[in-house]
Order: structure tokens, then C-alpha cells, then sequence
């Protein structure tokens, strides 16, 4: 069952076409990773599922429920209910500053959700247990590693429960040797079957959690399919050269085995 | 040097520096809030606002304080017409006159507060469902505030050093008790005095900001 239909989005700003009749779905605990050349669209076509940014046409359905219907937006509060369901993580993380680990996992819930004091801080606590930030409650963001600031992105968006999660190169502003410790935490997630889409350069990475990749270049979906096919079986000669160009690239198993020597030296 | 004499001049310099400081407390108390609400007007999008805001602040900050001053004490009951119903006791015309002056230039370094805002903020705060007053008030505005201290800061010391302009209005303040007694005994002392006590004060806010600035950091 698809949990998100996209058929033929557009995107311009300008004259520029960013997103040109992209179509795909995405099934319920489906992990689908989105490669492609920067400047592809790939980041464009992920915020716009969740409203960061309003495309020209095409439609996209979540739950059965349209966002957007042939370049016609819903009313503002649906508009709302239906990203509400979507946790995004940022490539730059974007935490709030001012306030500590614990109050940025919070402030949603609290204020969107209502809820109790109690239930906020049980769930922060077993949330930051989860991404191994447990002793950082009462830090502020500053303080930390970028790879320890993701993990707390991740946390966050957590928090608010929500039925998919979008990633946006959630390791391509971190130092190398701290993706390993980020993507350890995404696949963690992602074995519990959360429905995620993540855009990413990381081939290692994708081939090993994806269920499915797609191949996005100039505002296309190129080519679609399990790792398998887009990594060993690539059809279309874009694909193919888009691969060849990234196989220079450090193997994801490297990555988590910096990730766990990170762990270690930090006592985890 | 005559230590009973020291205490004779200053004596009426301390009385001055009792309307020096009411008239700090009275414009950084009105200026800050006030500014604030001339940042939401020119932000807030709607045309003649916007214009307002704008006009007010270029005329406030494009034209000497000295100038507001005079013209507030000595120019307003003489206009045409409304003149006579803006007599005011001289020192309340002089406070407004620092009220608007200085409003207009905390209204500036607050809106400098937030463009130094990432827009990943507000993309943060939208896709956790926040409403626009949760995200203004819990996310923005104390970054916003954060951000603008050290110049909030560096604003209200120009602050103190300004009311010596009173002088020029006769309202009497620190330097007008100096320059008396300068004058009346010839004598450098009372100015170093009034020096002082400017500093003192000056370093009582430099101490009181460091505080809030290490209070609020971010990291």
C-alpha cells in the first residue's frame, strides 16, 4: 500500500525547471533512498513534501489524502494535519541554539501536543538513550559534535511520533569521520520499519539500508529499483556514469567501524 | 587638596546625577519595547506601516540628537495652531526626545538580530508543527535578543554619555553642576568628578551586560 504517491511534480523557480514531472510511491516501512547529482532536484522534491517548499503542479497524496492535487494546494489546516505526520532531519540540523538537548526534543510535543511533563521528559530520556546522547540531556547544542547534534535531529524528530521520516544529506556536513555514528542511528530506525526517505551521497550507506533507490538527475526520476538493480544492473548509461563517478568514495562498513571506534573513545 | 572642599562639589554633582539616572531608566525602559514594536512594523509586510516605520527611523537616526532635543523643548510650543497644547515641563519633552531617538536605533539593532537568524530555524520550527506565536516566541525572539546584547549594550552606555545633552536644554544633570562649580572657583575638579561618576555608571551596565552575555550564551 503506498503511503505516498507523488505523479508528475513540477517545480520552477523561474525559468528554471528544478522538478519536471517527477512521479514515484513510496510503500508503508519502505526505506527509500534518493541518489542523484546535486542539483538533480532531490532535496527540492523532499522539502515539498513536507510544505518547506510550494511546487508549480502535479500532486502528491499521503495516506490517501492529497496535499497537493494537480498543482492545487488543501486548505491550510489539512495542509498542516497531513505534514504533521512527516519528521524531517536537515543536513545542517538546524537545532535551536538557546535551549538545552532535552528542552529541543520537548518544545514540540509540548506545545503542539500538550503533553504532560511527565510523558515529555520519559520520552526524551528513552529517545536520547536511543541515539546514545543519554548524558547530554542538559547540554546546549553548542557543545556538541555535528555528528552528535544529528543524532539529536534524529531524536527530535522522534519525538513528535511520526508515521514517515525524511532525511536531507543527513551526514554531508560532517566531518568524515563522524557520519559512521549518524548512519548507525538511521539504520537502527530504520530496521524498526519507520517508512523514511533519504536523499543522500553516501552509495554505501543506500545500498545497505535502502529497500529501495531512486536515481534522480535534471528534475527526473531517472531509473527506480532495489539496490541491487541500481547498484549491479544500472539500465540507463546516466546511472551508470553517476556510479562510477561516486565509486571513489569510502565504503559505508569503514564509515561504522569509525563510528564505533568514536564510541568507544568517548566511553559508549 | 581639601577633602571638605571635594565633598562640597560633589554633593550637587550626585543631586544632578539623580536626573541623569531617572532619565537613562525612563529612555532605555521605553526605548527597548518601543523599538521592538518599530522592528514588527517594518516587518510586518503591510504597505503604510512599513513606510512609517521606515521614514521614522531614517529621520531619527539621519538627524542630530541635539537638534531632537532643542526641538522638542524649545520647537514644539511654538508651532502654528497646536503649539500652545504642547507646553510640557522640559524634562518630560527632553525623555521623549531620547525615547524616539533611541527608539529608532534599538529598532534597528533588533532587526539586524533577526536577519543574523538561519532560516533553518523557521523550516525547523515549521516541520515540528510549531505555531507561528510558539516559534516567534519560544524559537526567534530569544535568539533574536541573544544576538542583538552586545550592541543593546553598547546603545545604553551611548545612553548615559547622551544625557549630558540635557546641558544644552537647561535641564540641570551632572555637567551642569560641574561646569558651575568649574566656573565659579576656577577649578579642574568638579570635572574630574562628573567624570567619574560617569564611569561608575557606565561601569555598572558594561558589568551588568557581561553578565547577561555569559548568562545567555548558546555554548
Amino acid at each position: 500500500m503506498a503511503i505516498i504517491e507523488v505523479t508528475n511534480l513540477k517545480k520552477s523557480f523561474g525559468d528554471l525547471d528544478v522538478l519536471k514531472k517527477v512521479s514515484f510511491e513510496v510503500h508503508k516501512n519502505e526505506v527509500v533512498a534518493i541518489i542523484g547529482p546535486s542539483g538533480s532536484g532531490k532535496s527540492t522534491m523532499l522539502r515539498s513534501l513536507i510544505h518547506l517548499e510550494e511546487v508549480t503542479g502535479g500532486t502528491i497524496r499521503v495516506q490517501d489524502e492529497y496535499l497537493v492535487h494537480d498543482g492545487v494546494y488543501a486548505d491550510s489546516k489539512q495542509v498542516k494535519s497531513i505534514t504533521s505526520r512527516m519528521g524531517m532531519v536537515f543536513q545542517h540540523f538546524n537545532l535551536f541554539p538557546h535551549l538545552t538537548v532535552q528542552r529541543n526534543l520537548e518544545l514540540a510535543p509540548k506545545y503542539v501536543k500538550k503533553e504532560s511533563a511527565e510523558v515529555l521528559r520519559q520520552k526524551s530520556a528513552a529517545l536520547l538513550k536511543k541515539v546514545g546522547l543519554a548524558d547530554k540531556a542538559d547540554v546546549l547544542p553548542g557543545k556538541l559534535s555535528g555528528g552528535q547534534k544529528q543524532r539529536v535531529a534524529i531524536a527530535r524528530a522522534l519525538m513528535m511520533s511520526p508515521d514517515i521520516l525524511l532525511f536531507d544529506e543527513p551526514t554531508s556536513a560532517l566531518d568524515p569521520e563522524l557520519t559512521g555514528e549518524v548512519l548507525q542511528v538511521i539504520k537502527q530506525i530504520a530496521e524498526e520499519h519507520m517508512t523514511m526517505l533519504i536523499v543522500t551521497h553516501e552509495m554505501g550507506f543506500a545500498r545497505d539500508v535502502a529497500d529501495r533507490v531512486i536515481f534522480m538527475d535534471n528534475g527526473e526520476v531517472m531509473e527506480s529499483g532495489t539496490p541491487e538493480q541500481i547498484f549491479n544492473q544500472p539500465k540507463m548509461e546516466r546511472t551508470r556514469a553517476f556510479l562510477n563517478r561516486e565509486r571513489t568514495e569510502i565504503p559505508f562498513e569503514i564509515c561504522i567501524k569509525a563510528g564505533e571506534i568514536n564510541n568507544i573513545n568517548n566511553g559508549q | 587638596m581639601d577633602i571638605n572642599y571635594l565633598i562640597d562639589i560633589t554633593i550637587p554633582i550626585l543631586e544632578g546625577a539623580r536626573t541623569t539616572i531617572l532619565l537613562f531608566l525612563i529612555a532605555i525602559i521605553t526605548s527597548i519595547p518601543l523599538g521592538f514594536g518599530l522592528t514588527l512594523l517594518v516587518r510586518s509586510g503591510v504597505k503604510p506601516l512599513v513606510w512609517f516605520g521606515n521614514t521614522f527611523i531614517y529621520v531619527m537616526r539621519g538627524t542630530p540628537l541635539l537638534l531632537q532635543l532643542l526641538f522638542f523643548v524649545f520647537g514644539l510650543p511654538i508651532l502654528p495652531v497646536i503649539g500652545e497644547y504642547l507646553v510640557m515641563d522640559r524634562f518630560v519633552a527632553a525623555s521623549l526626545a531620547f525615547i524616539l531617538n533611541y527608539a529608532a536605533y534599538f529598532a534597528e539593532i533588533f532587526r539586524g538580530g533577526l536577519l543574523a537568524i538561519d532560516k533553518g530555524q523557521y523550516e525547523a520550527a515549521q516541520v515540528l508543527g510549531l505555531s507561528r506565536w510558539h516559534m516567534t516566541t519560544r524559537i526567534i525572539l530569544p535568539q533574536m535578543f541573544r544576538v542583538a546584547l552586545p550592541s543593546v549594550s553598547n546603545e545604553s552606555i551611548t545612553l548615559v554619555k547622551d544625557t549630558a545633552l540635557l546641558y544644552a536644554v537647561a535641564v540641570p544633570e551632572i555637567l551642569h553642576f560641574a561646569q558651575t562649580a568649574v566656573n565659579r572657583d576656577v577649578n579642574l575638579l568638579p570635572f574630574l568628578v562628573a567624570g567619574v561618576i560617569y564611569l561608575l555608571m557606565t561601569l555598572v551596565l558594561t558589568l551588568l551586560f557581561k553578565y547577561f552575555e555569559r548568562k545567555f550564551k548558546f555554548e
